[in-house]
């Protein structure tokens, strides 16, 4: 299992290398890694923003159920919270639109 | 990202896109508000009724937010409602182009914010003061540490405020963009036309279950997305404003 690992790692590391040294590597060896990197970080990002943004729903509901006459200020700053807790993982899908599409990132 | 999303079908030779349809947003934006206002009648009908309510929702959002003082910034903050709202849904119509998903129109709204609130601030309580009170309630050592503090987290409002709009626009485009190439002549309808039985099936049943989950889900999910986010940036407008006037009020108590 382990060596699997550490094998394909090398393969990840040695191919794009290989592959990109024939046709020019525009971009070097950082277009590839740019791609798993914009996807992993966007899964992370979408998961943890989904728990945090869970937390804050669930207690919103608690308190609207148990104070139905607040329920709208207790909606509005519900949402206002969602979209400062929404906006982290929106910086982090810029970061990935960043990694995807601006083409010319060189890190020498 | 014009690999996956098809350009605009309206397009003037050497300007780009978002400016092309920020101005089509102004102009529909003022012709509307021309039509509505060219005779006030007392009782009104239509479009008059129509944008009195809209500037009532907006005036009942003030008042909760900001207390009865804050009527006086309406224009500007159902200014910024009305174009961005407008232009959420604009990106909504199948060939044109959403201004809103552009970082220079974002940004530009996030500095007008930016500049308008200080503005408000300073002219509410003068320059000396305004500043002194970003140092806090905090003891003399500490002032200078929250002052940087607070001058960092001033400066990262109009940088959220322009990711915020940005990111939620253009991450739906890219959604939407992707479901409709997979479900268009390259993807799912393409392999049911393409006359292979195994494509007729698949892709067919494929294709209809995409057109369903777009139309039924995606659209109605982009539209809510588009009012939420023309709201979340009216009243995080408003929150800024009503902190630098509330500050002034809390200044003159103390003094």
């Amino acid at each position: 299992m382990r060596r699997s690992l550490i094998l394909g790692g090398v393969a990840v590391l040695a191919f794009p290398t290989a592959a990109l040294a024939a046709d020019g590597g525009a971009g070097g060896w950082i277009g590839p890694f740019a791609v798993i990197a914009a996807g992993i970080g966007m899964a992370i990002a979408a998961g943890l923003c989904g728990l945090g943004q869970g937390r804050a729903v669930a207690s919103a509901v608690d308190a609207m159920a148990r104070q139905p006459g607040a329920a709208a200020r207790i909606q509005t700053a519900m949402i206002i919270g969602l979209a400062l807790i929404e906006s982290l993982a929106i910086y982090t899908l810029v970061i990935a639109l960043i990694l995807l599409f601006v083409k010319g990132i060189q890190f020498s | 990202m014009d690999a996956i999303e098809h350009p605009p079908i309206f397009r003037l030779p050497g300007i780009p896109d978002h400016v092309t349809y920020t101005w089509l947003v102004m102009v529909i934006l003022a012709a509307v508000t021309f039509a509505a206002s060219r005779n006030l009648q007392l009782v009104p009908r239509g479009l008059q009724n129509f944008l009195e309510v809209v500037l009532e929702q907006f005036m009942q959002m003030i008042d909760d937010v900001m207390g009865h003082e804050g009527r006086r910034y309406l224009p500007l903050i159902a200014t910024l409602g009305l174009f961005i709202l407008t232009a959420n849904l604009m990106s909504l119509v199948p060939g044109f182009a959403g201004p809103t998903g552009n970082l220079n129109t974002t940004g530009a709204c996030a500095i007008v914010v930016f500049v308008a609130y200080h503005w408000i601030g300073v002219r509410k309580q003068g320059v000396l003061a305004y500043l002194k009170h970003f140092a806090g309630p905090v003891p003399l050592p500490l002032k200078p540490l929250m002052f940087v503090i607070e001058l960092i987290s001033h400066l990262a409002r109009p940088l959220s405020l322009t990711l915020r709009l940005f990111g939620n626009m253009v991450g739906g485009h890219i959604l939407l963009a992707v479901i409709f190439l997979l479900m268009g002549l390259d993807g799912l309808i393409g392999w049911a036309l393409s006359g292979s039985v195994v494509g007729a099936v698949v892709g067919g049943i494929g294709g209809v279950i995409t057109i369903v989950f777009t139309v039924g889900f995606l659209y109605p999910l982009k539209i809510l997305v588009a009012f939420l986010q023309a709201f979340i940036f009216v009243m995080l407008t408003m929150l800024y404003i009503s902190g630098a006037i509330e500050e002034a009020e809390h200044h003159a108590e103390h003094h």
